[in-house]
């Protein structure tokens, strides 16, 4: 089957290996099967050399997280991500693409989404909600029934709300607005214009109704004012679909760290976990560790360089088995390291390892507590 | 033969690929040759499970190909005829670390960083440093008595293995080489060492763990031309100096590399050496500043000491992602390896940039000088018609051009199958008739891995009845 | 003598054994005295300093070698019993200063032997590096000429350090070397004494030296301690509960005592193959008759 591959991108790959152990699915499985190199060369098997579409090929696209982190490791520049999106892109349309479509359309409608997620959060308080669908949904804890206003202050900046985390999270949003405020940025919050920026529908294979969602954003905000993005997988699709000045949070807030006021650390010892596509895609997690240093008394690093926690968007719903046995190695890292609290850039990573147990937080929440002293 | 199958996966369970796809995967390793075909594939565990794949594939007429990470460069993963895979990546635990007697018990499928990881907080590592280490294993390691950068002072993977559980062709389970001082017998552990599996699988890996050196002292000398640099290398060695490391790297890599990651080589230099020396900080600034007035004397124009960590990082960083440098000029790359005596690494390189340009290849050289271990790199355009057949004429050439000037086929990548055929250039019919016969010590039936090292007409001639698998029985 | 004479000399038939200085003439059993007696060739053939190596014939006594060596300021692993280069490899002990010096077996590069079938037969390779095909020196080295009869070897060498020196001490814990000192040449203790060798950059070793001083009295010495007639290989660890008489090699685990070490089993699957490898290799057992590593 022509999965549409560009074959000058897939001769990039000289099948060295050295992404193996880059990967979090090779990691768990030690199966070449589930690796970037053995995933390339499944693409190659299928487009070049007409293998059919058994199972276990499916199954092998279907595990990759897209967490993109084989890519610093690989000496050729191949474009994994780009070959795994075109991948699952052209195998969507031969599975029910109106029904993926139709799971992730609530994004789309902002107001929809948060009357949605209240009434999620009413049953969950009412216990309405099982555990375990609660669980295998990866919904946190307790949902917010009410979220707290958020109000543009000026022109600055953009602060991308988006859509999940504008349901879910608003609190990050507060946080960020709330440090950029206080290092003097005038902010103006995105809101509904600019709702889904269509990171999940292109994880999820659709490309097409991706890039008019991104096309949406890219004309609801102004070109000229940085956007600023609190959620890793979200400016990571920014930066690279949209034609927006897009910055992660912190990779900005780096630059303008003595705007910041000197005021008496947190007294936690921090871990930070970088979101793959903050370190993998954007490859800006170093802003983070200088963000927050002056703002707690330890940051701690995870031994693992960085490994994907099983997230993935919505990948911690549809492969529930493998996000878990991710999430286990990771959770042994965090073990290792003891540390109060884990800051970490991406809404899904939190909510993942939140569903585990892990205290999770985001960094601009530390600073602006932080800040309130 | 599809209870063959089924016989697997009574032992292993879902551990057992067979999906035509699936197998089509482990048909190559790191290197460029093609042919392969694989067999079902399975994921063991545990030394049983190994033990009773290879009883199982004995039974069934099959052959055993072992498989680590795949990163070997010579082809010596490559089943050939349908043999069983047997993959012991999932094997992957470190089992106990000794500081008091330096010994570390190790699965096969331990990634040789990961160990050296493990071993960072107590002080420690494993001295063999692959460019590949990142990814390659323990077991591949021993498979291939790996080098490194670093194996210059320390040496290589059969210095620092003490004794291997090994599942033998025959389905028995030994211990070669042991943790005393001189194990009795043949030093079958040492002969086993670099066996590219044509001796058995290795299942638990005793390795020597090394303390990690107080103080490191790196140097980057430029030089107007190779010769200069390589020169320099004869002349530290002569003058009774083993540094930990001395890498040299041609102006055109150095340039790859310069606009690659910036770690500041000098893109003028007509060549750079690498020397790194390890110890004691008082030793070390001797050695260091002899190897700097070495250096003078064999005209470098410029000397330069790594001040901190963070500047010997980078100046690591530059020579360890060489090869991602080359990946920027030419999507692919074909990596040699001979080794010839230090004194004649000049000329021999003059030869590799001649046979290159005759064949219209560019060529780049990255190599661990120190122990006259050539690694000219060959760039190429995998798209381009007929240039596989360029690039493995030149290839040809350069062996031929170390044979001639005293040297041998491969210092670090092993033979495999990329350096069968040139076996008879190196070795006699005699010779080659008695490395045979350490093979059918260990494997009377030639089932683990055949049909590589050994040329054909000295190997078993049973690869020919392996071809005879049912046509179709993969569907 | 050259290396064409002794291939001539063993020929391809009858038991037949080499003779160095019979020094270590009973290791493996005695020899048949049905054996034919042969000497190797002697001489150094090509030493290059600069490349690290050495090209000796087996009959050349390791006096010899060391005495070529120390000239360009380098040495070997192997060590001097007062036999020969070819008897000291056969044999396949390690130097007493195995720590500082390497191992035997790392050291031998290239292997020239004449087999049963009297065919002068090359293993390994001349370079410093070398994966090219299985490990005959490997093999050869420790193998009491029961799979070939070694003509001629290619040695690693290594410089010497720039300054060396032993000390001695009664109340240091020998066990405790390895923490202070970063790369001894020698740990060597009988029970009661403790000698160090200490070597490398005068600094290095000045530095080792105060640096023992917190965990002993220490006296220099002029070399190691006397040894023992028999020698025993047992795991560094084991050398902490021995008594009696010995000299123990600490980290390493060679300890030299006054009677022999019980003789030790080789497991099944291990035996089988060394049996195949001497069929293998000397199909009419010709070759040191009488003699096993086994």
């Amino acid at each position: 089957m022509d999965l549409g591959i560009n074959p000058d991108e897939l001769v990039t790959c000289m099948q060295c290996g050295l992404c193996l152990t880059a990967c979090p699915t090779y990691r768990i499985t030690g199966d070449e099967t589930y690796s970037p190199r053995g995933r390339i060369a499944l693409m190659r098997e299928v487009q070049d050399h007409g293998a059919p579409l058994t199972s276990e090929v499916l199954d092998a696209f279907d595990t990759c997280i897209q967490c993109r982190g084989c890519e610093p490791a690989c000496p050729s520049g191949v474009p994994y991500g780009h070959l795994i999106e075109q991948t699952k892109a052209s195998l969507t349309q031969q599975r029910h693409p109106a029904l993926r479509s139709l799971l992730l359309r609530p994004l789309t409608m902002p107001r929809v989404l948060r009357v949605g997620s209240s009434a999620l959060a009413l049953a969950q308080r009412a216990r309405l909600v099982p555990p375990p669908i609660a669980r295998r949904l990866g919904l946190p804890a307790r949902l917010p029934i009410r979220r707290p206003a958020l109000r543009s202050t000026g022109n600055d900046v953009q602060l991308f709300t988006g859509c999940v985390m504008d349901a879910w999270q608003r609190e990050v949003h507060l946080a960020a607005k709330a440090v950029l405020e206080a290092a003097g940025f005038g902010v103006r919050v995105t809101g509904d214009d600019a709702p889904c920026c269509g990171a999940l529908h292109l994880h999820a294979g659709l490309r097409d109704e991706s890039q008019r969602l991104t096309d949406r954003v890219t004309a609801a905000l102004d070109p000229h004012v940085p956007v600023l993005v609190d959620s890793a997988g979200c400016g990571a699709h920014l930066k690279e679909h949209s034609g927006l000045s897009v910055f992660d949070i912190q990779e900005f807030l780096a630059q303008h760290v003595d705007r910041l006021p000197t005021v008496k650390p947190l007294d936690l010892k921090v871990a930070v976990q970088d979101p793959c596509h903050l370190r993998h895609v954007q490859r800006a997690h170093a802003a983070t560790r200088t963000v927050l240093r002056p703002f707690v008394r330890e940051i701690v690093e995870l031994d693992d360089d960085g490994m994907c926690c099983g997230a993935g968007g919505a990948y911690s719903v549809l492969e529930p088995e493998m996000a878990g046995q991710v999430r286990d190695r990771k959770m042994s890292s965090i073990d290792r390291a003891r540390p109060d609290v884990v800051a970490s850039a991406n809404p899904g990573c939190s909510m993942h390892l939140a569903a585990a147990g892990v205290s999770t937080v985001h960094p601009m929440e530390l600073i602006a507590q932080a800040l309130k002293g | 033969m599809s209870d063959l199958v089924s016989d697997l996966r009574a032992v292993l369970g879902d551990r057992v690929r067979v999906d035509a796809a699936q197998r089509a995967l482990l048909r190559r390793d790191a290197s460029v040759f093609e042919g392969g075909s694989a067999g079902p594939v399975c994921l063991c565990d545990t030394t049983e499970e190994v033990q009773q794949v290879v009883r199982i594939a004995i039974a069934h007429g099959r052959a055993i190909v072992p498989r680590g990470a795949g990163t070997g460069l010579a082809g010596g993963a490559i089943p050939l005829a349908d043999p069983v895979i047997v993959s012991l990546s999932r094997m992957n635990r470190v089992l106990e670390v000794d500081t008091d007697a330096r010994i570390a018990w190790v699965q096969p499928g331990v990634v040789n960083l990961d160990l050296s990881k493990h071993l960072a907080p107590l002080g420690f590592h494993f001295a063999p440093d692959p460019s590949s280490q990142q990814v390659c294993t323990i077991g591949g390691n021993v498979a291939n008595n790996s080098g490194g950068p670093h194996c210059l002072a320390y040496g290589v993977t059969n210095a620092h293995i003490l004794a291997v559980e090994v599942v033998l062709p025959d389905g028995e389970i030994a211990v070669l080489g042991g943790l005393d001082a001189e194990p009795a017998g043949y030093d079958l552990r040492g002969v086993f060492v670099g066996g590219e599996g044509m001796l058995g699988i290795a299942t638990r890996v005793a390795v020597r763990i090394t303390p990690n050196p107080p103080a490191v002292r790196t140097l980057l000398l430029s030089f107007a031309t190779t010769r200069e640099a390589a020169s320099t290398v004869s002349a530290v060695i002569a003058a009774g100096i083993v540094p930990a490391a001395m890498e040299v790297m041609d102006q055109r890599i150095v340039i790859a590399v310069e606009n690659y990651v910036h770690a500041g080589y000098p893109t003028d230099a007509g060549a750079v050496l690498l020397a790194e020396v390890d110890g004691q900080s008082g030793g070390v600034d001797i050695d260091a500043e002899r190897i700097a007035n070495i250096g003078r004397e064999q005209g470098a124009t410029s000397v330069h000491l790594a001040e901190d960590d963070n500047q010997r990082a980078l100046l690591w960083k530059g020579r360890k992602t060489a090869f991602g440098a080359v990946a920027q000029v030419t999507p692919n790359y074909y990596l040699h390896d001979t080794v010839v005596p230090r004194s004649q690494l000049a000329d021999v390189l003059d030869q590799v940039y001649e046979i290159a340009e005759r064949h219209d290849l560019l060529v780049m050289n990255v190599f661990h000088a120190g122990d006259g271990n050539l690694h000219p790199l060959l760039l190429f355009d995998a798209r381009e018609p007929g240039v596989y057949d360029r690039v493995h004429a030149a290839g040809a050439e350069i062996v031929k051009a170390s044979l001639a000037a005293g040297g041998v086929l491969s210092g670090e990548h092993g033979v495999g199958i990329e350096k069968q055929p040139y076996m008879s250039m190196l070795f006699s019919d005699d010779d080659l008739d008695h490395q045979e016969r350490l093979r059918r010590a260990f494997d009377p039936a030639c089932r683990a891995n055949p049909g590589k090292v050994i040329p054909e007409g000295h190997s078993c001639a049973d690869i020919q009845h392996l071809h005879a698998v049912p046509e179709g029985v993969w569907g | 003598m050259t290396l064409a004479d002794f291939v001539t000399e063993i020929g391809d038939s009858g038991p037949v054994a080499v003779q160095g200085c019979r020094t270590r003439w009973d290791v493996g059993g005695p020899l048949d005295p049905s054996a034919r007696l042969v000497t190797a060739p002697s001489g150094i053939v090509d030493y290059l300093p600069e490349e690290m190596t050495v090209t000796v014939l087996a009959g050349t006594t390791v006096a010899e070698l060391n005495h070529a060596l120390l000239a360009r300021g380098q040495r070997c692993a192997l060590p001097d019993r007062h036999g020969t280069v070819g008897g000291a490899i056969a044999v396949g002990e390690n130097h007493t200063e195995v720590l500082g010096r390497g191992t035997l077996r790392a050291s031998v590069l290239q292997v020239r032997y004449v087999s049963a079938e009297g065919k002068l037969v090359t293993g390994g390779g001349p370079t410093v590096k070398n994966v090219s095909g299985f490990d005959i020196p490997r093999l050869l080295t420790g193998s009491l000429g029961t799979l070939g009869l070694i003509g001629e070897v290619i040695l690693r060498t290594n410089p010497l350090p720039a300054t060396s020196v032993w000390l001695d001490s009664v109340d240091a814990d020998p066990f405790a070397i390895a923490s202070i000192v970063l790369r001894p040449g020698a740990v060597l203790w009988d029970g009661t004494r403790t000698r160090v060798l200490l070597e490398g950059h005068a600094p290095d070793v000045a530095h080792d030296r105060t640096a023992l001083g917190g965990c002993g009295n220490w006296t220099e010495a002029d070399g190691a301690l006397d040894l023992l007639p028999h020698r025993w290989s047992l795991t560094p660890a084991e050398l902490r509960s021995l008594n009696g008489n010995f000299v123990a090699s600490v980290g390493v685990g060679t300890v030299w005592r006054d009677h022999p070490q019980p003789r030790r089993e080789l497991s099944e699957p291990v035996r089988a193959i060394s049996e195949r490898m001497k069929a293998n290799f000397d199909p009419t057992g010709r070759l040191n008759p009488g003699r096993s590593v086994c």
